[in-house]
C-alpha cells in the first residue's frame, strides 16, 4: 500500500515535469514569435499582396517588421485583418500588435497602448487632372472628398466640417474620384504615392500637408513587450535599416530626416518626438448620435426607395412569368433566378464597380437603392406569383362573363385580391428588404450599419453603440410591422366586422 | 332569343358535345338535365363563350358565333355574346373584396360606363326585388348560401342580358328557398327575361321551365315542353333518367 503511493506519486512528479517541460517548450517558442495585424487589402505600400507572387506579402511595413522582430529575437507573423477592426481584433488577442500605419490618436489612446512613433507621414489632396476648381482642401467646403474610415485624414475633414465619404481601401477612393463620384481624395502620403501619382487622369492639388506620427499599436498594460517593440524601433533607427528600407519604397523624405536625425545623433529618443500633434479626435455622443439619425434617415430613404421599385416591377415580372409569352417567361424567370440565387452584395459590388467598365458610373445611394431594388424586384415576383395563383379561376370566369376584358378582369378582380394574399410576405420582405441595407457599407454609403462600424471602431464602444443602433432599427421596423398588420387586419376583417357592426346597430 | 345550331365542342380527341341544336323563345325558361358527365355544364360553358366551340353555331340576339371563324374575330363575337348571356355560377363566385353592392355595379361602371349614380340606383332596385336592400354594404364572406346566390342574380341582371344561365341553382338551397327562388325566377321571366337553367331537380324545373332540353352522352335527346318531357318523355333514354331521378 505504502510502496504502491510512492510509485504513484514518484510517476506523477515525473509527468508533471513533463509537463512542465512542454509548457517551457511552448513558451520559449512563442517568445520567438511576433503577430502582427495589418489590412493587406489595397494596403499598398504598407503591406499587401505581392502581385508577382501573391502568395507571399510585400510593403515597407512588412519589411519593417522583419526588421524590428530580428532586433528582437523573434520571428514575425503577419496576421491579414482589417483596417476598420484592427483595434478590436487585437483586444481580442488575434494578434500582438497593431503595424499598419496606426495614428496614436486620442480616442484610440483609452484603448490601447503606443510605442514610440516610427515613421511622420503627411496628408495629401488628389484631384482629377482636369479640375483646376481645386487647390487647398479650403476649396473642397462644399465637395465631397473621399478617404479612408477612421484616419488622421477622416478626423481633419471632420473638424473642418468637410463632407467626406469613407472608403476601405485607397483604390475605391481613387476610382471615384476618376468616376467623378467625388471631387478629391484625401490620402497618407505612401498610400497616394502608390496609387494616385502615377495615374495620368489624376494630380497631387498643392503640397503634403499635417504631420503626423506613425506608431505601433499594443494592448494596454502589454509594457512589456512595449519597451522591447520601443527598442528595437530605435536600433532600427540608429542602424539605419528604416533608413534603407523607406528609401527603397520611395519613402524617404525631409520629413524623416528631421525626425530621425536627433535620434541618430542620440541627443534624443524618439520617445521625446511629441512636437507634431497627431489629430486627435475624442467621442462625443451627441455628435454620434447625430451621425446616426442622419445614417437613420439614410437607411430609411434606402429601403423605402428600394421597395418602391421592387413592388413596381415585380409586377410585371409576376405576370410575365405567369401568363407571358415563351419567350418573356424564359427572360423574366432568368432575372428571377440570377437575382435570387447571387448574393446581393455582389450584385452591388458588380453595379458600382463592374457599371463604370462600360460607362454606367452611378452615385453609392443610387446604386445601392437600384441594386438593392433590382434583387427584392425578384422577390416580389414570386410573392405576387402566389398570390395571384392563389386566385380561383371563378373569379376570372365571373368576371368575363360580365363581359370584362382579361385587362379590366385583372385590374379590378384579381389584383385587389391578391394584394390581400401578398400583404404579409410583403411585409416580411419590406423588414428583411431594410436590414439588408446595410450592404450598402460596401459600397461606402453612410447607412446606419456603416455608420455603427465607424463609430464603434473610432470610439470602441461596439456595446453600447451596438445598442443605440439596435434601437434605431427597431425603432423604424417595429411601426412598420405593426403598421402593416393592422392594414392586413383590416381588409381581411372586413366582412366579419361589417357583421358586427350590423348586428351591434340591430 | 337564343338559337344553337350543330354546336360541337370536344376536349383532344374526346368529343363532349356532339351536336346540339334547340331554340329558346323569348320570356320562357329552358330546362336543361341529365346525368353527370352529359354534357349540360360544357353547354352551358359554351353558351357564355368560356370554351371555344369547334362546330355549329350560337345566335343570341343579333350576335352570331360560329366555329372557324378568324382568332380575332372570334374574340370580338365572344365579347358580343358575353353582353348578352348572363350567368349565375353554381358557386356563384362573387367578388369577396367589393361590397354587394359594389360586385353589382362593378361590372356596369367598367364595362358599360354607366355613371355611378345611375348603376347603384339600379342595383338597388335589382337588391330590392331580390330582397337585399338592406345588405347592399355587406361583404359577400357574411352571407348566406342564399343571399349570395341572390346577390349573383342581380349581379348578372345589372348587365341586362337578353339571356340569363343558371348552373345548379338548387345544390345549395334547403327546400324552403327552392320554392322562393322559383318564384323569384317566375317574377324576372314576367318582367321580361329569358333563362336557361342547368338542374337535377325535377321538381325545381317542373314548377319553373316551360320547356326541357335531355341530355345523354353529348347528345340532345329530347327536346320540348316542360310537362310533356316530365310527364311523359317519348325517348327511352329520357324514360329510364326520369325514373331513376325519382
Amino acid at each position: 500500500m505504502t510502496k504502491s503511493t510512492t510509485l504513484l506519486s514518484k510517476s506523477l512528479c515525473a509527468f508533471c515535469a513533463f509537463l512542465w517541460l512542454i509548457c517551457l517548450c511552448g513558451n520559449a517558442r512563442a517568445q520567438q514569435v511576433l503577430r502582427w495585424g495589418a489590412d493587406p487589402s489595397g494596403g499598398a505600400p504598407y503591406v499587401y499582396t505581392d502581385p508577382a507572387n501573391p502568395e507571399q506579402y510585400i510593403g515597407y511595413e512588412k519589411e519593417m517588421v522583419d526588421a524590428l522582430a530580428a532586433a528582437m529575437g523573434r520571428r514575425a507573423e503577419f496576421v491579414p485583418s482589417d483596417w476598420e477592426t484592427l483595434v478590436s481584433a487585437l483586444q481580442r488577442g488575434s494578434f500582438d500588435v497593431i503595424v499598419n500605419g496606426l495614428e496614436p490618436t486620442g480616442d484610440r489612446a483609452q484603448q490601447i497602448l503606443f510605442s514610440n512613433p516610427y515613421y511622420i507621414f503627411q496628408l495629401q489632396l488628389t484631384v482629377r487632372r482636369d479640375d483646376d476648381r481645386i487647390k487647398s482642401l479650403d476649396d473642397c467646403k462644399n465637395r465631397t472628398v473621399g478617404t479612408l474610415g477612421n484616419t488622421a485624414a477622416s478626423r481633419l475633414l471632420q473638424q473642418q466640417g468637410i463632407p467626406f465619404r469613407s472608403y476601405a481601401d485607397p483604390v475605391g477612393a481613387y476610382r471615384d474620384l476618376e468616376l467623378k463620384r467625388i471631387d478629391a481624395v484625401v490620402m497618407d502620403v505612401p498610400a497616394e504615392a502608390f496609387y494616385a501619382r502615377n495615374n495620368s487622369k489624376l494630380k497631387p492639388a498643392g503640397p503634403p500637408f499635417t504631420r503626423g506620427l506613425y506608431v505601433i499599436g499594443l494592448r494596454k498594460g502589454d509594457f512589456e513587450l512595449k519597451s522591447e517593440v520601443d527598442a528595437a524601433i530605435n536600433k532600427i533607427i540608429v542602424d539605419g535599416t528604416l533608413e534603407t528600407i523607406l528609401k527603397k519604397w520611395g519613402l524617404w523624405n525631409e520629413a524623416q530626416a528631421e525626425f530621425q536625425g536627433p535620434i541618430r545623433a542620440g541627443t534624443q529618443t524618439a520617445t521625446n518626438v511629441q512636437e507634431f500633434t497627431p489629430t486627435t479626435s475624442s467621442f462625443n455622443w451627441s455628435e454620434a448620435l447625430w451621425r446616426l439619425t442622419r445614417a437613420a434617415a439614410v437607411t430609411v430613404g434606402l429601403a423605402l426607395g428600394s421597395m418602391v421599385i421592387a413592388v413596381v416591377l415585380g409586377l410585371p415580372l409576376a405576370v410575365g412569368q405567369w401568363k407571358g409569352p415563351a419567350w418573356i417567361r424564359l427572360f423574366c424567370t432568368f432575372y428571377v433566378e440570377f437575382f435570387r440565387g447571387t448574393p446581393v452584395l455582389v450584385q452591388l459590388l458588380f453595379l458600382y464597380f463592374g457599371l463604370p467598365v462600360i460607362g454606367i458610373a452611378m452615385p453609392g445611394w443610387l446604386t445601392a437603392l437600384v441594386g438593392l431594388g433590382l434583387n427584392y424586384a425578384a422577390y416580389e415576383s414570386q410573392v405576387y406569383r402566389a398570390a395571384l395563383e392563389a386566385i380561383p379561376t371563378g373569379q376570372w370566369e365571373a368576371a368575363y362573363s360580365l363581359g370584362m376584358s382579361p385587362v379590366l378582369a385583372f385590374r379590378r378582380i384579381i389584383l385587389p385580391q391578391a394584394f390581400r394574399i401578398a400583404l404579409p410576405p410583403m411585409t416580411n420582405d419590406f423588414v428583411s428588404l431594410f436590414k439588408d441595407t446595410s450592404v450598402a457599407f460596401a459600397i461606402s454609403v453612410w447607412e446606419l450599419a456603416t455608420a455603427y462600424r465607424e463609430l464603434a471602431n473610432a470610439s470602441g464602444q461596439f456595446l453600447l453603440l451596438g445598442l443605440a443602433v439596435s434601437a434605431f432599427y427597431l425603432a423604424m421596423s417595429l411601426p412598420m410591422a405593426h403598421v402593416a398588420r393592422l392594414l392586413e387586419r383590416r381588409l381581411r376583417d372586413r366582412a366579419t366586422e361589417r357583421v358586427v357592426e350590423q348586428e351591434a346597430a340591430a | 332569343m337564343i338559337r344553337v345550331t350543330g354546336l360541337r365542342k370536344r376536349f383532344g380527341n374526346n368529343e363532349i358535345l356532339k351536336g346540339i341544336d334547340f331554340e329558346v323563345s323569348p320570356q320562357t325558361v329552358l330546362g336543361v338535365i341529365g346525368a353527370s358527365g352529359s354534357g349540360k355544364s360544357t353547354l352551358l360553358r359554351c353558351l357564355n363563350g368560356l370554351e371555344t366551340i369547334n362546330g355549329g353555331t350560337i345566335e343570341c340576339d343579333n350576335v352570331r358565333l360560329e366555329a372557324g371563324l378568324s382568332h380575332s374575330d372570334y374574340r370580338k363575337r365572344v365579347k358580343d355574346l358575353r353582353l348578352k348571356v348572363g350567368t349565375v355560377f353554381q358557386h356563384f363566385y362573387l367578388f369577396p373584396h367589393l361590397s354587394v353592392i359594389g360586385n353589382i355595379i362593378e361590372a356596369p361602371m367598367h364595362v358599360l360606363h354607366t355613371p355611378r349614380t345611375k348603376a347603384e340606383t339600379e342595383a338597388y332596385e335589382l337588391l330590392d326585388s331580390v330582397g337585399l336592400k338592406q345588405a347592399a354594404r355587406r361583404y359577400p364572406g357574411s352571407l348566406s348560401g342564399g343571399e349570395q346566390q341572390r346577390v349573383a342574380i342581380a349581379r348578372a341582371l345589372a348587365m341586362h342580358p337578353a339571356l340569363l344561365l343558371l348552373d345548379e341553382p338548387t345544390s345549395a338551397l334547403d327546400p324552403r328557398r327552392i320554392h322562393s327562388l322559383r318564384t323569384l325566377l317566375r317574377k324576372f321571366v314576367d318582367r321580361g327575361h329569358t333563362m336557361i337553367i342547368i338542374s337535377h331537380s325535377m321538381g325545381f324545373l317542373g314548377g319553373v321551365a316551360d320547356s326541357i332540353l335531355f341530355m345523354e352522352g353529348g347528345y340532345a335527346v329530347e327536346h320540348g315542353p316542360a310537362e310533356e318531357v316530365l310527364r311523359s318523355p317519348r325517348d327511352a333514354r329520357t324514360k329510364d333518367f326520369l325514373a331513376q331521378a325519382e
